[in-house]
């Protein structure tokens, strides 16, 4: 297939697929449903009306819709060519990573098996880890020598460096997130077309934009970790945050410097968040805006496939976490809150408002 | 040989005490397929208590990453006997201990690696160093106000830590760069930043590489410190192997029970999903073949402490896509049965095609590579090669022997003609005969094909399908009208009527058919009735042409070997015995592969996709593992 007519098809694919993401009010009116009818309207009845506890209802929904998410990837990763379908599946390993963070704290608190096992989510293979032998280390140490054999060897032997000298998930953890964006970005430099590379800067800068800010928050004022440390954990962004502007940003010492210090729109956009979740609803937001841009006007047919995954996931985590609130009946103000239909308050202006 | 062996559902009562016997028992007979499926009876329930099973599985993964590292005996099954929870506790518990200890010596030898790895970094920095002409002692003592590290840490950290440390005041200089690590000097303030610049340095995977002391030394006395050091290394690895290797010959009796007590406790747990139970009852479903029912029944009557009961019944109509189909065991078949495992397992009901595969397989590969050289290289290298080919060398014999025989019928030995009286003919002295033999083969084999298709549909008692399906009976009547009505053509002249009515009308009784089994437009009926038709009768012509190629392929062998003895002709003596050699093995090499793939080609998709529906489920019994697992 000749560059143009895969480009057609993807689009004619995604154009198709688009017509399913929720438009302005949808999530308002699905509010108003309960827990039958919200089983209907996104084919989860079956799982719901199965006897089981709350936690075992809500995990079968969370891997229904995963399985939805990864399936539609499927079939929009394969007229894609080698380069472009490397960059999508990359953004979908965020899947097995969660498995391997979930392995990985499970053997470093000695968790039963099972339990580890029932804590897993069942992926395709295409973003699979290999977890069967994984699954059967006795400790965290043995594990991180497992993944050193394989293609995680680097940051396996850095992880258990640190594990042996920390003994903690952190360091750990933020390694592996960190490997994850700084390879999607690396994916993006490597791509020929440049209009895909073009709208692919935008769009995975963009989420690691949004993860630097996260991060930085954290660590620098949550965890109180000097700048050089900081620093180290971030991944230059090919969109906003590039190196330069991330040293200049690890420096200030306090939160609203950083936020007055961000470049535009993320400065204006973060004005008195206020929180670190209400930082994280408005960059939520900030992102599908631009997915949503990306996936109307954008040119190249990858770069509206990931565009529409991105939004396609972020329907589904809201579809998940609305049912997740009425399976553990929760109050409107809590699943508003889940929903970002409401700004992120503390709890005790939360109880206030109550 | 080719009707499939009749199976009965059993269902076995047992106390619930007498399971593990009960599984020991259905394991050693080797003649039961466990049967998952819920009962109708709603009080039998699945195993609450999975303590036995959770134990087992621990064990079992030890044991096995264990035998990566230590060999592990084969287990003693001269006596089968019970493994109760208790023991197998036990046993699980000490290959803990016993892998933690492998874990230990692991670690050990990983650690004497990095040693090594880092003396080899070492090493090159220092040859580096050598160069600049710089004082190294310089770079080892702190000094009053600067600080210095030197190390190695992954290339794609550089640019990272390079920025960090710029941050805690700190300068990164990269002097060499060895595969994926890069050698650096870092230079900064003493004192002031040091746990946030050692945090940084872990973080990046900085290994410090420690400069040796006494570096004004001649450069002899240095090296001669790192041998001693790598000496050093070699000595603690060798000691850390002969350790690792006394271990082993200690536990090794141990090793042997654990390994005899896991494969005694399997059959229980690979039972589990099939043993539903209320109370002290617990029942067992499974397939067994008939004829080893009663065998069963003794056994579990010898065997068990308490009463049983045993019920068995055919399988019913809407089961026999579950029940599993026994596979040929015949030595001979072994190889062959592979390759149409390759393609599916029979269902039962099914014809099991092995056999005429092998059979059909035989006859048109030696056809298409008939010559009793050719056949007989096969043949021996087959034999000699039969241990690392396993069961499939029998495969390379039986190919290479009907070579031969097809090459005393063609008289072609190694390519030449006039070694050997041909029994019957070379094929490219008459290939329009041997054209015609092979679209009559081709004929036989296509309704051989839909004759099965039909047994097959009405075994599995699906008679409307077996009459109007593809491949049924009115297909076959089309067929044989349109082969009948191209005799008539070549002999006659013109197709003939009642040809032309028996190809017309199973045209027409397909199509109605067709007509009335869609649900769709009459729009859409039309066009899907006429392509369907239009696809019966190409798709017969054109399958039927296919065959063509097995005459094809036996004169393309001997018009190959013309060729080869043409250019030997052509040269002097040695030239001439070279090219026969290498024109040989040229086409024994070339030849053997293409005809090997065409002949599962025309058996695969000429044979196998109008009878095999290949959908079946294999027979796997219970049994006991006789071997322990591969590493």
């Amino acid at each position: 297939m000749s560059s143009a007519a895969h480009n057609a098809y993807l689009n004619t694919r995604v154009a198709g697929k688009a017509t399913q993401l929720f438009r302005a009010g949808d999530i308002e009116r699905f509010v108003q449903l309960g827990l039958p009818e919200l089983g209907q309207q996104f084919g989860l009845g079956t799982i719901l009306e199965e006897p089981g506890s709350a936690r075992v209802k809500s995990r079968a929904v969370e891997q229904a819709l995963m399985q939805v998410l990864l399936e539609e990837l499927t079939v929009l990763i394969r007229p894609m060519d080698p380069a472009e379908r490397g960059l999508v599946v990359a953004w979908a390993r965020q899947f097995a990573l969660f498995n391997l963070k979930t392995l990985l704290r499970g053997k470093i608190r000695q968790l039963d098996p099972q339990e580890i096992r029932e804590n897993l989510y069942d992926l395709p293979p295409q973003v699979r880890l290999s977890t069967e032998d994984l699954f059967r280390v006795e400790n965290a140490v043995e594990l991180l020598r497992l993944l050193e054999s394989g293609p995680l060897s680097l940051l396996a032997r850095q992880a258990r460096e640190i594990y042996e000298k920390r003994q903690e998930a952190f360091a750990l953890e933020a390694a592996i997130d960190q490997r994850y964006y700084a390879d999607m970005v690396r994916r993006v430099a490597r791509l020929e077309d440049s209009t895909a590379q073009r709208q692919m800067r935008m769009l995975v800068g963009s989420l690691v934009d949004r993860a630097n800010v996260l991060w930085l928050m954290r660590f620098r004022f949550g965890y109180q970790l000097s700048p050089s440390e900081t620093f180290y954990q971030l991944v230059p962004s090919p969109h906003l945050l590039h190196r330069e502007r991330l040293l200049e940003l690890v420096g200030l010492d306090d939160q609203p410097k950083v936020i007055a210090a961000l470049p535009e729109p993320l400065r204006s956009l973060l004005a008195d968040a206020g929180n670190l979740m209400e930082i994280q609803r408005r960059l939520g937001q900030h992102m599908s805006r631009i997915a949503w841009s990306s996936l109307r006007s954008g040119q190249s047919g990858v770069g509206r496939a990931l565009a529409y995954l991105l939004l396609r996931e972020a329907d589904l985590r809201l579809v998940f976490s609305l049912i997740q609130g009425r399976l553990l009946g929760l109050p409107e103000p809590y699943v508003d809150l889940a929903l970002g239909l409401s700004p992120a308050i503390c709890v005790h202006q939360w109880r206030e408002a109550a | 040989m080719l009707t499939p062996q009749p199976m009965k559902h059993v269902r076995i009562l047992v106390l619930r005490e007498d399971l593990p016997q009960a599984s020991l028992t259905l394991a050693d007979t080797e003649s039961f397929h466990p049967d998952p499926r819920q009962p109708q009876e709603q009080q039998l329930t699945p195993l609450q208590d999975c303590r036995y099973q959770k134990e087992f599985q621990r064990a079992r993964s030890r044991l096995d990453k264990i035998a990566q590292v230590v060999p592990v005996p084969e287990p003693d099954l001269s006596d089968i006997r019970v493994v109760g929870l208790d023991e197998l506790t036990e046993t699980n518990a000490w290959l803990g201990e016993a892998w933690n200890f492998c874990l230990e010596h692991q670690e050990g030898f990983r650690e004497l690696e990095e040693a090594e790895r880092l003396l080899d970094e070492e090493e090159a920095a220092l040859a580096n160093f050598a160069e600049l002409h710089v004082d190294l002692g310089m770079l080892r003592t702190k000094t009053r106000f600067l600080d210095f590290h030197i190390g190695v840490v992954p290339r794609e950290n550089i640019d990272r830590l390079r920025g960090a440390l710029g941050l805690a005041g700190h300068l990164l200089f990269t002097y060499m760069e060895r595969g994926e690590n890069a050698h650096v000097v870092i230079v900064g303030p003493t004192g002031e930043k040091a746990s946030e610049l050692g945090s940084v340095l872990t973080n990046a995977g900085f290994q410090a590489i420690p400069l040796p002391q006494g570096l004004d030394d001649s450069p002899e006395a240095i090296r001669a410190e790192q041998r001693a050091r790598r000496e050093r290394i070699e000595r603690e690895r060798a000691d850390l192997a002969e350790e690792v290797e006394t271990c082993a010959v200690d536990m090794r009796e141990r090793l042997a029970r654990a390994a005899t007590v896991l494969v005694l406790a399997e059959p229980f747990v690979t039972l589990d999903p099939a043993i539903r139970s209320a109370g002290h009852l617990a029942c067992i479903a499974g397939w067994v073949p008939a004829k080893a029912v009663d065998d069963l029944e003794q056994r579990l009557g010898k065997t068990l402490p308490n009463a049983f009961s045993l019920e068995s019944r055919k399988p019913r109509a809407d089961e026999r896509p579950l029940v599993p189909s026994v596979p040929v065991k015949h030595r001979l078949l072994q190889p062959f049965a592979l390759l149409v495992k390759q393609y599916g397992t029979p269902r039962y009901g099914e014809i099991d095609p092995t056999f005429l595969f092998t059979i059909t397989f035989l006859l048109m590969f030696g056809t298409m590579f008939g010559d009793v050289g050719h056949g007989a290289v096969l043949a021996l290298l087959a034999w000699i090669f039969r241990k690392p080919l396993g069961r499939f060398y029998l495969y390379g014999v039986l190919a290479g022997l009907s070579s031969v025989v097809f090459g005393f019928l063609f008289g072609s030995v190694f390519g030449y003609k006039e070694l050997l009286p041909a029994l019957w003919m070379s094929p490219l002295y008459d290939p329009i005969l041997m054209l015609q033999l092979a679209l009559g083969w081709g004929v036989f084999f296509i309704t051989l094909a839909c004759g099965l298709t039909i047994f097959n549909r009405f075994a599995i008692k699906e008679p409307m399908a077996a009459v109007f399906g593809a491949h049924g009976v009115v297909n076959l009547l089309f067929y044989l009208g349109l082969v009948w009505g191209g005799v008539s053509i070549a002999l006659t002249g013109s197709f003939g009527l009642i040809q032309a009515g028996l190809v017309i009308g199973s045209l027409l009784a397909l199509a109605v058919y067709n007509w009335f089994h869609l649900d769709a437009a009459i729009g859409e009926k039309i066009l899907v009735v006429l392509i369907e038709t239009l696809e019966t009768v190409l798709g017969y012509i054109s399958n039927t042409l296919s065959f063509l190629r097995v005459a094809a392929f036996s004169i393309n062998h001997v018009a190959l070997m013309i060729a080869v003895l043409t250019l030997a002709g052509m040269m002097g003596a040695v030239g001439h015995v070279l090219m026969v050699i290498f024109g040989n093995i040229f086409v024994m090499v070339l030849e053997g592969v293409i005809v090997t793939i065409q002949v599962m080609r025309l058996q695969y998709y000429e044979g196998f996709s109008r009878y095999f529906s290949g959908d079946g489920r294999e027979f796997s019994p219970l049994r006991l593992r006789r071997r322990p697992r591969a590493a």
